[in-house]
């Protein structure tokens, strides 16, 4: 079977008041994206693809998700528009819907199911058409039921239409009391009820009173207070003396000192109230704020050294370039093919000139000797797509599990470790982790230092 | 700001109706207002229906009114808080220190409740 999770925009308005600029799938319930639990659910039923059609850029989605490979299941994406209806969505993707049979997930963001149960036999029996219980054109099969499938028992399964942000928080807060072992949530679950991520900073003075749910990087500062109920995302502080009862803050919120968060939703410096659906922005960055990634003054001034050293670099190797480049082209020893990268820049991708220099005579050694097949590259260096020295570059077509900076030099290279090779993985990630200014200097040197030995270039 | 005295019971109620937006641009006019509308009764009330924002200093300020009410042996009630005023108060806890009604009418009665019962 296959699954289609289709979305439309327009119907999640209220989204936005929550967590503006994000598509509704990768909103979280209980620090997990809606689009985790039906792509948890389809796995379930029995689904080996899924599709994810949705009339907005997928692109967030498509980051998070990648093809599927952490649930060990094919995903890939489409676009609709605003004004397709379902018929029309199944026709452009009759490709993917031709051989199997589809289960649709139309414009659904949640669907109550419970990890334990058995729905592969279930789905499989069913006939085409919508599921008993749920609304017309909302979660429906197509294609014929597999013959040998039986199904004893209808396995627990409904359907939580989310109109408003109170019916969000109403959802968050059932599944927080009701239904916690039903799905698989993020975070350490040691004891029922309380559920913790890494990098967790709890005072000791700080109190944790169960059921709580509790994100990555999260600082609870001394005499506060979390819990009952509450749902703390990724990258919060709560700040000295202040309570979470009731409430869910959001990814990258401050909560100020001796503040009262109750039967609340605080997402960034903006407070709601789902009960009456009334919010509040606070201008006032002590009492509520939202906490954004920024470039340290050390990382800062390490990239300003990268710069600069890419600049002397471009001024020193300009006039070998501009002379070696034509010769060594017109005798075969300088082919370049361009290849997409990952970019040091967050979400960003970056092509790069990439040069093969064959070892042939005086010329080419030279060429090799002062790195002029990167000599391109340095100008990435100026507009922060690389360091000078950093992790080999991945291409775009691969998977990247971990992502550092890239580097016109890579830390492997320096370390004269062979390229593409897990050693020389290994060795960037330990220096991308512990690299720092001096480190830096020294491996730049001892990168261009080898390279000078090396033969044919890559 | 608008401020006027309620001499319809027998204790003398300064109400003052607050404009949209206390912020720390115009508390200090109201904290010098205030000081002003206290020479004239110790017993204010704070209509809000018309306060759509207010700040952590507009917060501040009307704290200090109210203990300015309190060291002149009057009080100082907040009244019609709209829902965004109402969320901030919650949220600092501010909500446990001032008496809240409804609207200016229940929050004048409640002082005379008080002056009955003395």
């Amino acid at each position: 079977m296959k699954t289609i999770i289709i979305t439309k925009k327009l119907d999640y308005p209220w989204l936005h008041d929550i967590l503006p600029g994000h598509h509704p799938l990768l909103v979280p319930l209980c620090n997990k994206p809606f689009v985790e639990f039906l792509i948890d659910f389809s796995i379930l039923a029995g689904s080996t693809a899924i599709r994810i059609i949705s009339d907005e850029a997928v692109n967030d989605v498509e980051k998070f998700c990648e093809k599927g490979d952490r649930w060990g299941i094919d995903i890939s994406y489409a676009n609709s528009l605003p004004s397709d209806s379902l018929h029309k969505i199944l026709e452009k993707n009759s490709r993917f819907c031709s051989d199997q049979r589809i289960m649709i997930i139309n414009n659904i963001l949640f669907i109550h199911y419970n990890k334990n149960a058995d729905y592969r036999s279930y789905f499989a029996s069913l006939p085409s058409g919508d599921l008993p219980g749920f609304g017309k054109k909302t979660l429906s099969l197509t294609g014929s039921p597999i013959a040998s499938a039986n199904s004893r028992e209808t396995p627990p399964l409904s359907m939580v239409v989310l109109g408003s942000v109170g019916q969000y928080y109403q959802l968050a807060e059932d599944l927080l009391h009701n239904r916690l072992l039903h799905y698989v949530l993020p975070g350490y679950n040691n004891e029922a009820g309380c559920y913790i991520g890494r990098n967790v900073v709890i005072q000791k003075s700080a109190k944790i009173i169960k059921p709580v749910i509790i994100g990555n990087n999260v600082q609870i500062l001394a005499g506060s207070v979390i819990g009952p109920a509450a749902i703390i995302g990724n990258n919060v502080i709560v700040d000295r003396n202040s309570s979470v009862a009731s409430s869910i803050v959001m990814d990258n919120t401050f909560i100020g000192e001796e503040l009262e968060v109750e039967n609340k939703i605080a997402s960034g410096n903006v407070l709601i109230d789902p009960e009456s659906g009334h919010s509040l922005t606070m201008e006032d960055p002590h009492l509520l704020s939202s906490i954004s990634q920024t470039i340290g003054s050390a990382t800062l001034f390490l990239r300003i050294v990268h710069s600069c050293i890419a600049a002397s670099l471009i001024i020193i190797l300009l006039l070998p370039y501009l002379f070696l480049r034509p010769i060594l082209e017109s005798r075969g020893s300088w082919s370049t093919k361009q290849i997409l990268y990952y970019s040091a820049k967050p979400r960003c991708k970056v092509s790069l000139p990439v040069t093969t220099l064959r070892k042939k005579g005086l010329l080419s050694t030279l060429a090799i000797f002062f790195s002029l097949d990167r000599f391109l590259w340095l100008f990435k260096v100026l507009s922060g797509h690389l360091d000078i020295i950093g992790s080999r570059p991945i291409e775009v077509t691969q998977r990247s599990k971990t992502h550092h900076r890239p580097g016109v030099f890579n830390y492997a290279e320096a370390e004269d470790w062979p390229q593409n090779d897990i050693d020389s993985d290994i060795v960037n990630h330990y220096y991308a982790v512990h690299s720092n200014f001096f480190k830096d200097i020294a491996m730049i040197q001892k990168a261009l230092f080898n390279r000078i030995h090396q033969e044919d270039t890559v | 700001m608008i401020f006027q005295l309620d001499t319809s019971t027998d204790t003398t109620i300064g109400i003052a109706a607050l404009q949209v937006r206390i912020d720390a641009n115009n508390c200090g006019e109201l904290q010098k207002a205030f000081l002003n509308w206290l020479q004239q009764s110790a017993n204010i009330v704070f209509d809000c229906s018309s306060l759509d924002f207010i700040d952590s200093s507009g917060l501040g300020t009307i704290v200090s009114c109210l203990r300015k009410a309190l060291e002149h042996k009057g009080d100082l009630k907040l009244a019609a808080l709209g829902p965004k005023v109402s969320l901030i108060f919650e949220l600092t806890k501010a909500k446990q220190l001032f008496s809240i009604y409804p609207d200016a009418a229940s929050a004048v009665s409640s002082f005379n409740a008080i002056t009955a019962g003395q």
